[in-house]
């Protein structure tokens, strides 16, 4: 059993309301139990001991030291790991990752698993560790993207991203009157979700059972399973809660595998939980970039050609691509368009998803590439941008199913008083003498739909119980999918039992690409509808039901009554038609993904424009951002309070993604020396002073039956931008390497 | 966690006896060797609280005007004490380090004798020649400081007190890094008057250090402008993942200037 709230509070009416979560006052009050909180009886430590050096091989550990203290249970090394049923330098699937379960003494990046400790307690595990004490044979790093060779690839669906060209390049830069070519940079990022990584493993013959954060239930349990040669149905992962996944919590990893198989070789349930430190190495990142942008335009400023190659750091052992130059495919109207992609294999652990790929890194060198060429035009950087604004799509000519990205730019213009702002930079200072600019940028994300199903059941008493296998990252899954349900049903949000973030409930796909409101959701109304068509034959058949022979008018559904379609004064509460029918439960499934023709025949993207504030010291060369305000266009909105914040947060990623988040790795030994929170910075409140978010109304029939698009993964895209064009409005000096740092702006 | 002995003696000569033994470390406040212990980073075999030797605790003034602090004395009595004795520019300093817990716990003695490049307390011992005094001699800060993380002391050596005299004028300035708040460089101005003194922390990569070129230019005229054109080199100062060589002697010059304002 999933946790479920044990007291159903009142919420009102269900979706479009600003409905707080319904899981807050479990993670307020500690009720919530993240992973790490199962403490299963007989439960051992596990603790692994990360390579420190990123290159090379162990030529020495102290396993008899380690042995030897107290509460030490297992030292296991690659002279002594039992065997896996699935390779791990294998990729028995698309979305399989190769990775490093103790196979041999290589170290292929820092932070590498090199051994496993097992231990009574969490502390004599950590000693354990310790007194291992490793010794390497160490090989000169490669962490630049200088450092080894460039190369190019076949293209494949998941981490080798295809080269996309439409109408001719060449012709358009011969064609520019007007051009920019510039080079921009973007550092490794690496998920911090505030709930580090964890697992509880334990094992029940061949049966698994782990208690683990994951945003892709079944394909996680498929994933474990693989390596331990079991069907998936022998799994079951419990995930109720997530400290955040933001795209690292999708798919298993070494660490996870190397947990479970502890368990197996002890029969004992084993639990392991990554430090902080360890976040940085064999659980995804986002790889460094370096783009190069080149913009032409004929005299009026209207885009001849955007062409954008980006260059993307990967492991040496295994290939995911930060697609960034996608970015700028689908947005701008111009004449010609080319993103090409190549890679750089460096010796740190294998990138992934993260919050955005491809579309965070892109989306900051095009809309800096934007602004430059605004520049040169002399033009307005968001008249600019309405010169080129897309009525279809670019190269493909699709409609779009919906686009309110005209509307966007008016209103976050309007909000933000952009109307004000001088064209040359440095023109700006506030009463305290300090440089302030602005800038801004264009959000943009697709909006996908996996494959999910859902059922539902309709209790005699009139209430609801619906179950699907959703995942909340604390972005708010568990409210605004129980919304959806409620709505299906005609049901105050109340009267709903919703149960998720259990693989034994139907597959509710990943919490991944911006999509889960959308897929899940729509599974769930598939769901909710299915039951109210079921009830409503009963109603239709029963003679005693004021609804009897209604059938072919249709009902509603609402407050728990059907109605007869357009006839409010006949209706029967459910209770009473199951009441009738001899109090038995009506149960339906539903499942939804994207409808083929809709997809083929539209376009479907969410849109947003971003405008920032900065204010720079001009003795210390300090940035603030002081403020921010965002207007995006995604679709329906399920739930406003939830969906602001998903903004906000994106929005606030920007503002990291801009200023400072990036992973310095060490020259001799190529470990990251920031590898903790004190040096990898992230955002604090002080960091941010304003931020204003406008969802703009769009509805659109296309992207689904609901409407849905998606606000996961949008606030990011924008404002990386809008935070760059801002600092060189206030000081004219264009960085281009992201984070900008307090240095890069000395000397002006 | 490993084995070690504790020893808490109530007397300087107690203490001194104490290290003695082979691996003892003295600790202080604790606000740096208890999170080193924790990482690893140190391992002695034996730790000798300072906090429990009431003689080492206090502030006073002498007959030549100067602040004697005990080398056991917590940071929140000096920011206190120092403002009852006429010394500012000291309070603003102490009651800037770290948190209160900090400052409630952390001493003087400790964050000079760890002599941690990013500490504040050197600055001014530096900007006012401070004494140094030990449970066997007095040392001047010049002689004081040796580099990173080095000084005069030697093994088993306690500081017992920290003699500053007290400056007609004085500021500290310290630009800080976000996340852990250690200044990135502190500036500590103290103005005599017979002389200036201008201490310089966290910039360089062999420590704390007097800046002569701007104690010459504000001994003539203590005002800011007196040292706007003057700079240091980046050559030397401490580059890393905050900043650069560069970024830290601009800072330098601009902390400076603020100190000199500030203390007017």
């Amino acid at each position: 059993m999933p946790d479920t709230l044990d007291t159903h509070v009142r919420f009102g009416s269900n979706s479009g309301q600003p409905i707080t979560r319904r899981d807050g006052r479990a993670k307020v009050t500690g009720g919530a139990t993240f992973a790490a909180d199962n403490s299963p009886d007989s439960v051992l430590h596990a603790v692994y001991v990360p390579a420190t050096i990123a290159r090379g091989r162990v030529t020495a550990l102290d396993t008899a030291a380690a042995e030897a203290h107290p509460g030490v249970t297992h030292v296991v090394t690659p002279q002594n790991r039992p065997p896996l049923q699935g390779d791990p330098s294998d990729k028995p699937t698309m979305f399989s990752f190769r990775f490093e379960a103790l196979q041999d003494d290589t170290v292929r990046y820092a932070g590498q698993p090199i051994a496993l400790i097992l231990g009574e307690t969490l502390e004599a595990a950590t000693e354990g560790a310790r007194l291992l004490n490793p010794r390497y044979e160490i090989a000169t790093p490669r962490t630049g993207l200088d450092e080894a060779a460039h190369y190019t690839f076949d293209p494949d669906a998941f981490g080798k991203p295809a080269d996309t060209v439409h109408g001719d390049p060449e012709a358009g830069h011969a064609a520019a009157a007007h051009s920019v070519d510039v080079t921009y940079e973007t550092a490794p990022q690496y998920h911090n979700a505030m709930e580090t990584h964890a697992v509880v493993a334990s094992w029940d013959g061949d049966r698994l059972s782990l208690d683990m954060p994951s945003q892709a239930l079944s394909m996680t349990c498929a994933g474990i399973a693989y390596y331990f040669g079991i069907p998936a149905e022998n799994v079951t992962l419990r995930s109720p809660y997530l400290g955040g996944g933001f795209g690292s919590k999708a798919i298993p990893t070494g660490p996870y595998v190397l947990a479970v198989l502890a368990a197996r070789m002890t029969g004992r349930p084993v639990k392991m939980m990554l430090t902080r430190q360890q976040m940085f190495g064999p659980v995804g990142h986002r790889g460094q970039t370096r783009q190069r942008l080149r913009l032409g335009t004929d005299a009026e400023g209207r885009l001849t050609v955007l062409d954008h190659a980006g260059l993307s750091a990967t492991s040496t052992f295994d290939d995911f691509i930060e697609p960034a130059a996608n970015a700028s495919q689908g947005l701008y109207a111009a004449g010609a368009l080319r993103s090409t992609h190549s890679a750089v294999r460096l010796d740190v652990g294998t990138p992934g998803p993260m919050r955005a790929p491809g579309e965070a890194s892109g989306s900051a060198a095009l809309e800096c590439a934007m602004d430059e060429m605004a520049e040169t035009l002399g033009m307005d950087p968001l008249e600019f941008r309405l010169r080129n604004y897309a009525e279809t799509e670019p190269g493909t000519g699709k409609p779009f199913s919906s686009k309110a990205l005209r509307e966007c730019y008016a209103q976050g213009a309007e909000r933000f008083g952009w109307a004000d702002r001088p064209l040359q930079p440095g023109q700006m200072r506030d009463a305290d003498g300090l440089r302030v600019g602005w800038g801004m940028g264009t959000a943009f994300f697709p909006c996908p739909m996996f494959m999910a199903e859902a059922n539902a059941t309709l209790r005699a008493d009139g209430t609801a119980m619906v179950e699907t296998s959703a995942a909340d990252m604390g972005q708010g899954a568990w409210t605004a999918l129980a919304q959806i349900a409620a709505d299906s049903l005609g049901l105050p949000l109340d009267q709903v039992e919703f149960r998720a973030g259990h693989s034994g409930l139907p597959d509710a796909g990943v919490a991944g690409g911006s999509g889960h409101t959308a897929t899940a959701g729509s599974a769930l109304h598939a769901a909710g509808g299915d039951v109210i068509r079921q009830l409503g034959e009963i109603a239709a058949a029963d003679p005693d039901s004021p609804l009897h022979g209604a059938g072919n008018a249709g009902f509603t559904a609402r407050d728990g009554r059907l109605y007869v379609a357009g006839d409010d004064s006949r209706s029967d509460a459910f209770a009473d038609i199951l009441a009738r029918a001899g109090g038995a439960e009506v149960s339906g499934a539903g499942s939804a993904s994207r409808a083929p023709e809709a997809a083929e025949a539209h376009a479907m993207n969410a849109h947003g424009a971003v405008f920032a504030e900065v204010k720079v010291d001009p003795d210390l060369c300090q940035m603030r951002v002081t403020r921010l305000v965002g207007a995006f266009a995604a679709g329906r909105i399920i739930n406003p309070r939830l969906a602001e914040s998903q903004l906000y947060g994106g929005m606030i990623w920007g503002l990291s993604f801009a200023l400072h988040e990036e992973a310095r790795h060490d020259p001799a030994r190529g470990h990251i020396v920031n590898a903790d929170l004190a040096g990898y910075h992230v955002p604090v409140n002080a960091d941010v002073h304003g931020l204003d978010v406008i969802s703009v109304h769009e509805d659109d029939p296309y992207v689904n039956a609901l409407g849905v698009k998606g606000v996961g993964e949008i606030g990011i895209t924008g404002t990386v931008g809008a935070i760059g064009n801002a600092i060189w409005h206030a000081t004219g000096k264009r960085v281009r390497r992201f984070p900008i740092r307090i240095d890069d702006l000395l000397g002006d | 966690m490993y084995n070690f002995d504790f020893e808490r003696p109530k007397s300087v000569a107690d203490a001194v006896k104490a290290l003695q033994t082979e691996e003892a470390q003295p600790l202080g406040g604790g606000q740096t060797l208890i999170p080193t212990l924790k990482q690893r980073l140190a391992m002695p075999s034996k730790l000798v609280s300072l906090a429990g030797i009431d003689e080492i605790k206090g502030v006073c003034k002498d007959d030549q005007n100067r602040l004697c602090i005990g080398g056991g004395t917590v940071h929140r009595v000096i920011a206190e004490k120092a403002m009852s004795e006429g010394f500012p520019g000291l309070t603003g300093l102490a009651s800037k380090i770290g948190d209160p817990a900090v400052r409630n716990r952390g001493t003087i003695g400790g964050s000079l004798a760890n002599n941690d490049p990013s500490a504040c307390y050197p600055a001014a011992a530096m900007a006012t020649g401070a004494t140094i005094v030990t449970d066997r001699r007095e040392i001047a800060a010049d002689d004081y400081f040796k580099g990173l993380f080095e000084t005069a002391l030697e093994e088993g050596e306690i500081i017992t007190e920290v003699k500053m005299p007290i400056p007609e004028a004085s500021a500290y300035m310290k630009f800080e890094q976000p996340a852990s708040r250690f200044p990135l460089v502190g500036v500590f101005v103290a103005r005599f008057s017979d002389r200036v003194g201008v201490g310089v922390t966290g910039a360089s990569e062999s420590g704390v250090f007097r800046w002569t070129e701007a104690e010459r230019a504000l001994g003539s005229d203590f005002s800011a402008d007196a040292v706007k054109g003057l700079s240091v080199p980046a050559d030397g100062m401490i580059s890393d993942l905050h900043g650069t060589a560069e970024y830290r002697a601009h800072l330098v010059g601009v902390m400076t200037r603020r100190a000199v304002a500030a203390a007017q």
